[in-house]
């Protein structure tokens, strides 16, 4: 019965093939630039960093304080939970200039901005 | 009809209870808009798609209801829920699978069979790519999703078939106001083939576009509206028209957690037409009424 259906079935062949290849695009062998954070007392220090546009960003999170925390942002779309006393590292894609909020998902008090330029 | 009214009565005596009492609750701590979290605008609008695809790493379960009242004549009621599992693998591609349930009370209509019955509808697969994101210097963002779906139940009659759809949609949003006012609008392309019982085939394809606008009241919560205008053909080239519609209504969108949320939304059919008839509203391929809510858990 499909057999006599192909057409949905070759748009949807076509459509994973074409977003395999457009996920693969963003991907450059760029070096990427290290921002370091620190987490502790429930705030981020530095709460505000710089990193060069359309380079990719790695951020090293550093949480000092006795409980876990979760390195979130919905403009950088990333997310990353960082046990206690530990270091996360979160990969982040080349950025167009621009303000970038991030903040612990646990504590949303907590909050920090990446201006890219 | 009587209990779709009650209904709609009751959910919307809660529907306001529920926001007045966030609304006094966001009221209560008198935030800055611009102290607030960006919000992921994928579910802001209703039945229009935002442009969202989540954050990369993260996985969400949805219950996703979307239920369809009102025909010409009798009574009419069907609902297709999406138990859906969504996951973003990367910081630009979303993907989400699942099953779809089905319901349908069907009495008195012309050209369907009375039929009281729900079951397991089919499945569903969805592929969003983010084509243009959103920063601080450029408020608009497009995601372009495709998304197939095979159906056992034929979503209008409720009979058994065997359907493919292959939806295919351009999601766009607009910042017009930083962390308040946004405006969505989608782009809708859906054909599909059907093999009935008896063995006949029938090709489709319906063409559409929405715009909407969403309002951020509180930080969690957003209430807004929306249009759609859809068109019916029955060949998936789109070279033969049968009618069109608008339908119209209102949007709620309501963050529980940072990791719950739901979305409710109310469309009613304003105008339409069949091809061939006279008659007001098309509701031959369309229904009068739409409803949808949604409940999702991140995690």
């Amino acid at each position: 019965m499909i057999s006599h259906l192909p057409t949905p079935r070759r748009l949807t062949a076509a459509s994973i093939c074409a977003l395999a290849l457009l996920s693969a695009a963003p991907i450059r062998a760029e070096p990427a630039v290290e921002v370091h954070l620190t987490y502790a007392n429930g705030a981020f220090q530095p709460s505000e960093v710089r990193a060069p546009a359309n380079k990719p960003v790695v951020f090293r999170v550093k949480n000092l304080d006795a409980k876990a925390m979760e390195f979130e942002s919905t403009s950088l779309r990333v997310e990353k939970v960082v046990p206690s006393k530990a270091e996360g590292i979160v990969n982040v894609r080349p950025l167009q200039p621009g303000r970038y909020q991030f903040y612990d998902d646990f504590n949303q008090k907590a909050r920090g901005v990446l201006t890219v330029q | 009809m009587r209990g779709i009214v009650g209904f709609a009565r009751h959910a919307g005596v809660v529907s306001g209870a529920l926001v007045t009492l966030l609304c006094l609750g966001g009221v209560a701590r008198a935030e800055d808009p611009n102290d607030w979290l960006d919000i992921e605008t994928k579910y802001i609008f209703g039945f229009t798609t935002g442009s969202g695809i989540g954050i990369e790493g993260e996985k969400e379960f949805t219950v996703d209801s979307i239920g369809r009242f009102g025909k010409r004549d009798g009574h009419y009621a069907a609902t297709e829920t999406k138990y859906e599992y969504e996951f973003t693998p990367s910081q630009f591609v979303q993907i989400e699978f699942g099953a779809l349930g089905t319901t349908h009370n069907i009495g008195g209509v012309t050209g369907l069979d009375n039929r009281n019955s729900a079951g397991f509808g089919g499945g569903f697969a969805e592929f969003r790519y983010l084509a243009l994101e959103r920063t601080s210097s450029n408020p608009l963002s497009v995601t372009l999703a495709f998304e197939p779906n095979a159906r056992f139940i034929d979503e209008t009659s409720g009979e058994r078939v065997h359907n493919y759809e292959f939806e295919t949609s351009l999601n766009s949003d607009l910042e017009l106001v930083h962390n308040r006012l946004y405006a969505g609008f989608d782009l809708l392309y859906e054909p599909e083939v059907t093999e009935t019982r008896l063995g006949d085939t029938v090709r489709e394809a319906t063409l559409g576009g929405s715009a909407a606008l969403s309002f951020r009241i509180v930080p969690n919560v957003l209430i807004g509206g929306e249009v759609w205008y859809l068109r019916h053909y029955d060949s998936p080239t789109l070279s033969d028209f049968t009618g069109d519609a608008i339908m119209l209504g209102p949007t709620l969108y309501v963050q529980f957690t940072p990791k719950t949320f739901m979305v409710a939304a109310w469309n009613y059919q304003v105008w339409g037409r069949e091809t061939g008839t006279p008659l007001a509203l098309n509701l031959s391929e369309f229904q009068r009424n739409r409803a949808r809510l949604k409940f999702a858990w991140e995690f």
